[in-house]
């Protein structure tokens, strides 16, 4: 006990200091619940939406509004495990900082390809009549979005020393650059395959350390 | 020459507290009590010693009408825990040039 401690030699000191270093940073470890959801949520909204193209069908709702529902049990997750946490890091700030400008970014992307969609979409479709296979706007836009998934994403990787985000943020920039190549359809395949890797993926994984660290704990 | 080690440091209590504190922004005194496992009593009172030598400020608040302490180390308490691990190291690993000897 350290109270019961009066004498240690240097060497004792130096060892309690490390040690109580190693324990204050082992005290966080992510819940990996937050990258889950919204690497779920992109992968379902992806796929539904190759599937709706391959199969010629429409779901009687955009699926992507799926994500305008993830904030509910995002904001919920965030306040939950900030009142649970008795201690906060030192890049706390700095990555909530990344993910919330992250997904301001990712608003402001939708709203500006819609406007821009509605201001090109006539002039698309005269292009269209006389060259049937020039892209259409929606067939580059996921480009922007993968781009962007990368950012946030190798930003926590690194910072982090996280392999799997550094893996996922370096395969959605790749998938970017693949994706102003493939049409639509495909598109939806390289957005499925991100949100994988880039969240799905990581998130399981720390959700994994999470639950071995809190079992070894109790 | 060995160097003279910080008295407000020197106590294990107060030395795991500043340690603890050097790795996070800042921490409740729940989460300093369980880490070190010291009792509420002993801790409160190394916390304003730690506070008088201005090596921490203490902000007592209201958490969901609950009362809570946090923790946060200085600018001078930094410096003050950097001066000691490096007195400490030099006792351990004393530089035989420094101390005259081949």
């Amino acid at each position: 006990m350290l109270e019961q401690q009066t004498s240690m030699t240097e060497a004792e000191r130096l060892k309690l200091i490390s040690d109580m270093i190693a324990r204050a940073k082992n005290s966080f470890h992510e819940s990996g619940l937050g990258p889950i959801l919204w690497g779920a949520v992109i992968t379902l909204c992806s796929l539904v939406t190759f599937a709706e193209i391959q199969f010629q069908f429409r779901m009687p709702f955009d699926i992507w509004f799926l994500t305008f529902l993830a904030i509910v049990p995002q904001v919920i997750l965030v306040s939950r495990e900030k009142k649970l946490r008795k201690a906060r890091s030192r890049d706390e700030l700095f990555m909530d900082g990344v993910w919330m400008v992250f997904g301001v970014s990712v608003f402001l992307l939708i709203f500006i390809n819609y406007h821009t969609y509605q201001y090109m979409a006539p002039a698309v479709r005269a292009l269209r009549e006389t060259q049937p296979d020039a892209k259409s706007f929606s067939d580059i836009s996921t480009s922007y979005f993968l781009l962007l998934y990368g950012i946030p994403t190798l930003i926590t990787g690194i910072a982090k020393s996280f392999r799997p985000m550094v893996v996922g943020g370096v395969a959605c920039w790749i998938l970017a650059g693949i994706s102003v190549y493939t049409p639509l359809k495909v598109d939806m395949l390289l957005s499925a395959a991100a949100a994988l890797l880039a969240w799905l993926n990581p998130g399981i994984q720390l959700r994994l350390k999470y639950l071995k660290n809190r079992s070894a704990h109790v | 020459m060995f160097k003279d080690l910080d008295p407000i440091l020197h106590t294990p209590l107060r030395l795991a507290v500043m340690s603890l504190l050097i790795g996070v922004r800042e921490a409740e005194f729940t989460f300093l009590k369980e880490k070190t496992g010291s009792t509420a009593g002993n801790l409160s009172v190394q916390l304003s010693k730690l506070k008088e030598a201005g090596y921490i400020e203490v902000v007592k608040q209201f958490k969901d009408n609950y009362p809570q302490t946090l923790c946060h180390v200085t600018p001078k308490g930094v410096d003050a825990f950097e001066a000691y691990v490096t007195a400490l190291q030099s006792y351990v690993n004393p530089d035989p040039n420094k101390n005259g000897t081949p």
